[in-house]
């Protein structure tokens, strides 16, 4: 079922068709066919593995098709690599980033376009002034191994803007940003319709793709359900055609109506301090709740539970303590914390969540490992096999085998990868950074009752999310970050969207 | 050697014991106004310590016992007071017995026994040390007391000496009225001030040790709830109606000034040489009489509200606690309140009996209004 936006006068400038890619004989996609017209803004929805990544894949040059056509412009191309596409005209700005993270944000910009002499400080200036005409508030002279996943993702959109690509490709492009710079990105599509640009974008945010695109295509198991304009759309439709079963009642459509009492303290942390993140944070989390905690990005949610997990430190002096069960505590890797029974289960999964050329069953098992370290003198290939076939039938990670690599996982079934690696350590405070983050509606479902049933077994719960109906919908009590610090903490049976927002802001 | 170079290297660093960090106010702890809003039962003069027979409110003021018939009290809470004891010396503790009579301690030295079947019992001294800073009786099941001495060094009005002066000589007492028989439960203690019979075993609050410890019973001597932002005080039991538990007063608050101060030797030495304790930077039972008090550190204000983690200097707090001593809920008066210094809570026929020393009042509580107030 096929649908082209009445107001396209010529032909699409990229096209698919019967567009088919299979990973060990398996499909990713099946037979898609789909097209993409000038200063069109096409959203791609689907449930987790429903093929939208591979589809964008496929356009940007990451992955060959194995069967069937694209056409750029009415041509027939057939793009080995990113930098093929990109000189055909399609750019691609990915979920995860691929910026080089030791290079500044303006040589980011400009790599692979260096000249014999470089003068620095001219691409310096070149670079904030673009920067500063897309309205992001990124300084170029940075590092960018030093930047947030949000100023990362605006670097790569710029980077794409940059190269006046005629497609331009955004997987999750909102995924990390604040609502502020969601509009800067809103503007930011709309001036690239105007340019005559199109747009083809990913996104789990059901309202974006309602706002933004021309038209929205719909996947489902690699196959392609519906494409129509979004005028004969809407969100109850959409999700029925992504998941074919109806979750718009169950996923944030209930309010909370009971909370679970809270049990011991098992986690406090106090004037905690992380310049320039951190400033005198305090708080607390209890067993057998979770605890929410909501910020914009920049607040230092993530920065304070990464210190208590013992992925980053706190200031050498003065930097405030951390108990955990009245015990201080002060880790200076996060194996420490992990035997005493912390888990941090990251926003950034392909960079801090699991070895990506691993299979599932060894990045489980690397996480006993190091819960046991000192414990084991030899590596059990049986017991890892054991491991990742139990914990593939216990998170219902959807793979072929047990012997999948990571990386070939589609986003939600990664996260999986890496809630199993943090679970199967046992600990008793689990701290979830982000963990719906790329996820597809069905995923989102699956991973917010196993964060319930951990709560309800009594475990202490730490749940960090930008997305506001996700922390309500979660929350026993939800704590709001801002400038570095919780400034208040609401009951989730008091909370309202914009109570916590207006305290995460003023 | 090597722990004073670990403290030096603490010290240098800000970090273990000198990091003076003092624990938040959240989950159960969150503050409201619920203390500071409810209704004013009494006011009084030198109100020490509230007590119940089920019928009647005894309250210790000064050198007198009042007792308020609840039965007389209207909605509006008040009632007419009746002076039932007069005594040479402050009362600073008092419990009713089962048997009618009243145990009393006076001037913080003597517990004596009023009426009922043990009239004229007294102790002045138990294990060979004199009593000193009695602070606190409560009644056992099996009819015997549970007594605290909080210092042996400094007398009961003088607790703040006793805080600045790191004082550990608190002691958990029991006093068999049977017999007259006494012995020690605990001692050592950072400023014993409150005990509870749970079971077979003994709750008593560890002021200075900002705990509530457990002595006796199956699991031996532990901390019940520890890390508290407050100097805890007196316990009573809370009725089975209201979802059983216990009521734990914390007279004051900790604040990373005071704690600072508190590791600070020498500047505590001079301090308690040349200034008038009303001065002093340390905790206080009611604040904002004169302008040379050290400064309210709580004037932090977010989105017009002052937070409920401020530091203040006195502050009004008494913590709900389940059977097994987790919080389950708090009341508050913030520091801008005036129902402060709450060293006693009482329930009676539903209500909750609160002893603000701060102001001098006597404050009534519907248990049931609070609780759902805080479910909304």
């Amino acid at each position: 079922m096929t649908a082209t936006p009445s107001s396209a006068g010529s032909g699409p400038i990229l096209e698919l068709r019967q567009a088919t890619k299979k990973y060990a004989g398996v499909p990713a996609i099946d037979s898609v066919d789909f097209s993409l017209m000038p200063g069109e803004v096409h959203a791609i929805l689907g449930e987790n593995g429903a093929g939208k990544s591979t589809l964008t894949k496929v356009m940007a040059g990451v992955v060959n098709l194995s069967s069937g056509k694209m056409l750029v412009e009415g041509v027939e191309i057939n793009p080995r690599t990113p930098n093929e596409a990109l000189q055909l005209g399609v750019a691609m700005v990915f979920q995860e980033t691929s910026l080089v993270p030791t290079m500044t944000v303006a040589q980011n910009l400009f790599l692979g376009q260096e000249s014999y002499f470089n003068r620095l400080r001219g691409k310096y200036i070149a670079a904030q002034q673009f920067l500063q005409s897309l309205q992001f508030d990124v300084d170029p002279t940075v590092v960018v191994s030093l930047l947030g996943a949000a100023k990362k993702q605006m670097v790569e959109i710029a980077r794409a803007v940059l190269h006046n690509a005629k497609v331009i490709i955004f997987d999750e492009p909102t995924a990390s940003l604040t609502p502020e710079e969601k509009k800067y990105f809103f503007d930011l599509v709309f001036n690239l319709k105007a340019r005559g640009v199109s747009v083809i974008f990913i996104s789990h945010a059901l309202e974006e793709a309602l706002l933004l695109a021309d038209r929205i295509t719909i996947l489902r198991d690699g196959k392609l359900v519906v494409t129509d304009v979004k005028a004969n759309f809407d969100r109850a439709r959409i999700v029925q055609a992504m998941v074919g079963r109806d979750l718009s009642q169950t996923l944030y459509g209930q309010r909370k109506t009971t909370v679970r009492p809270a049990g011991k303290r098992v986690l406090s942390v106090q004037n905690l301090r992380m310049a320039p993140m951190v400033k005198n944070n305090s708080l607390s989390a209890f067993a057998g709740q979770i605890t929410g905690v909501f910020g914009l990005v920049g607040s230092g949610r993530t920065e304070t539970f990464k210190v208590v997990a013992g992925v980053n430190k706190r200031d050498f002096m003065h930097g405030g303590e951390v108990l955990l069960n009245g015990r201080p505590v002060r880790y200076v890797v996060p194996a420490s914390a992990v035997r005493d029974g912390i888990a941090y289960v990251t926003e950034d999964r392909k960079v801090e969540g699991f070895f990506e050329t691993k299979s599932i069953a060894d990045n489980i098992y690397l996480g006993l490992l190091s819960k046991l370290r000192g414990k084991r003198s030899l590596v059990s290939r049986t017991e890892a096999a054991n491991v990742g076939t139990e914990w593939i039938k216990l998170l219902n990670i959807r793979a072929i085998s047990k012997d999948v690599k990571a990386i070939e996982l589609s986003g939600g079934n990664q996260q999986k990868v890496v809630i199993a690696k943090s679970l199967i350590q046992e600990p008793e405070l689990i701290i979830f950074d982000e963990p719906t983050r790329g996820v597809d509606v069905g995923a989102i479902t699956e991973i917010h009752e196993l964060i319930n049933r951990l709560a309800d077994e009594g475990k202490a719960v730490v749940v960090i999310s930008s997305y506001l109906p996700e922390v309500m919908a979660l929350s026993d009590r939800i704590l709001v970050q801002r400038m570095g610090k919780v400034v208040e903490e609401y009951s989730a049976l008091e909370a309202t969207e914009e109570k916590i927002m207006y305290a995460a802001i003023h | 050697m090597i722990g004073a170079l670990l403290d030096w290297k603490d010290r240098l660093l800000g970090r273990g014991d000198a990091s003076i960090t003092v624990p938040v106010f959240d989950g159960a702890l969150k503050s409201n106004n619920l203390l500071e809003d409810a209704p004013v039962f009494a006011t009084l003069d030198a109100p020490q310590d509230l007590a119940t027979d089920g019928r009647s409110l005894f309250v210790a003021n000064g050198m007198t016992v009042l007792r308020y018939d609840l039965a007389q009290a209207g909605d509006e809470g008040h009632a007419l007071a009746t002076e039932v004891h007069r005594f040479e010396s402050a009362v600073s503790a008092l419990a009713c017995l089962p048997d009618g009579g009243m145990a009393i301690a006076l001037g913080g030295t003597e517990v004596r026994i009023l009426g009922g079947a043990h009239d004229g019992r007294h102790w002045n001294a138990v294990a060979g040390k004199p009593l000193h800073a009695v602070n606190a009786i409560s009644v056992r099941a099996d009819g015997q007391l549970l007594v605290t001495d909080g210092s042996s060094e400094h007398p009961v009005e003088h607790w703040k000496n006793d805080l600045m002066g790191l004082g550990r000589s608190g002691r958990v007492l029991e006093l068999n009225l049977t017999d007259g028989a006494s012995r020690e439960i605990a001692s050592g203690l950072a400023h014993a001030f409150g005990a509870c019979a749970v079971g077979d075993s003994v709750w008593a609050s560890e002021s200075w040790g900002h705990r509530v410890m457990t002595y006796g019973g199956a699991k031996g001597t532990r901390a019940v709830t520890d890390a508290l932002p407050g100097y805890p005080s007196r316990i009573s039991p809370a009725s089975e109606e209201t979802g059983g538990g216990y009521w734990l007063t914390c007279f004051t608050l900790r604040t990373q000034l005071v704690e600072f101060v508190l590791r600070e030797p020498a500047y505590r030495k001079r301090m308690l040489a040349e200034i008038d304790p009303q001065y002093w930077i340390a905790p206080a039972l009611n604040s904002g009489n004169t302008y040379l008090e050290p400064m309210q550190g709580a004037q932090l204000k977010t989105m017009g509200v002052v937070k409920p983690w401020a530091p203040p200097h006195s502050y009004g707090l008494v913590i709900r606690l389940t059977p097994e001593g987790l919080v389950r809920y708090s009341l508050h008066s913030r520091f801008d309140g005036k129902h402060h210094g709450v060293v006693s809570a009482i329930e009676c026929q539903g209500d909750l009996y609160l002893l603000a020393k701060g102001c001098g009042r006597i404050l009534r509580l519907s248990i049931d209004a609070a609780q759902r107030s805080l479910q909304k």
